[in-house]
């Protein structure tokens, strides 16, 4: 009798081998929880409430006073360049005085003084 | 599992029904042929996907990564069990191991005394032949699941083909080691 081979044997015997099949109820919960699980993702994803904790948490303080110095230098910067681009700065005489404007590197333009008069 | 990870329903599912009969018959052969365990275990594995597939690493296969979840789960379901057999009588709880069967039997029961014999053996012997010749994973890929050498692998294919091979004393003349 020729010998077969142990390994053949045992695949053949365990590939047949027939346990039935897994509950029904199992595939129901899985489908359901996949699905409640990736409902309430979306729902945070839409949510603002993760920003604000962080905004008013001791995280990332450093990040946080960057951000705001950054945003204080532009507001304080922008103020600046307002108040120097001419705005008459007095109505109550009929002379306004201008400081130097400058609108662009190359280009200066020097006004002492402006008559208002020829507005009327 | 990138689709997964992004929510995708169907993905889900076609990846339900590709692995449920596998793991629920390795769960089923390894929880001592209890269905009730092997289904619970079975919605274990897969919730552990939904709620974390972030664990999934893809340099692995992701087969090899499910057998070896699913290992990790019986190993842990095993060192409970032994705590409660703490309480209980061991006798009552060893296989009855006193045949030796000298003529051919039908294949069912010739299954029977296989995973007897592979009880008696104890677990890691059985994952190794079950991964190995139900599943038809490599040895390398068996070594990898259970997160051992190749050759501890080998050596206990070969341990619990031997002690099979005693116990059935027709197959020795049958088959070769």
């Amino acid at each position: 009798m020729t010998k077969k081979n142990s390994d053949q044997l045992f695949t053949d015997l365990l590939r047949n081998d027939r346990i039935g099949e897994p509950s029904k109820a199992i595939e129901d919960r899985l489908m359901y929880s996949f699905l409640l699980k990736n409902s309430s993702q979306k729902l945070k994803q839409n949510s603002f409430a993760s920003f604000f904790g962080w905004l008013f948490s001791v995280q990332g303080l450093g990040l946080k006073t960057g951000l705001v110095s950054v945003i204080l230098f532009v507001s304080v910067m922008n103020n600046q360049i307002n108040i120097e681009s001419g705005s008459i700065s007095c109505t109550d005489t009929i002379f306004t005085k201008r400081v130097l404007l400058a609108d662009s590197t190359s280009f200066v333009q020097s006004i002492d003084s402006l008559r208002t008069d020829s507005l009327n | 599992m990138q689709q997964i990870v992004s929510g995708d329903h169907a993905a889900f599912s076609e990846l339900y029904y590709r692995y449920k009969d596998r793991m629920y018959y390795y769960f089923y052969r390894m929880l001592r042929n209890s269905s009730e365990l092997a289904n619970d275990f079975l919605q274990e594995l897969f919730m552990k996907l939904i709620e974390k597939p972030e664990s999934y690493n893809p340099n692995y296969s992701f087969q090899t990564w499910l057998f070896s979840v699913a290992n990790n789960m019986c190993k842990n379901e095993y060192r409970r069990s032994e705590v409660r057999k703490e309480y209980l009588t061991s006798e009552a709880l060893k296989p009855k191991l006193d045949y030796i069967s000298e003529t051919p039997v039908e294949p069912e029961q010739l299954l029977e005394k296989v995973f007897q014999t592979l009880t008696l053996l104890g677990e890691e012997h059985r994952s190794a032949f079950l991964l190995r010749y139900r599943e038809g994973f490599s040895i390398k890929e068996v070594a990898e699941i259970l997160e051992l050498p190749e050759g501890t692998v080998k050596s206990r294919l070969y341990y619990a083909k031997k002690m099979l091979a005693e116990k059935l004393e027709y197959l020795k003349d049958q088959i070769e080691l």
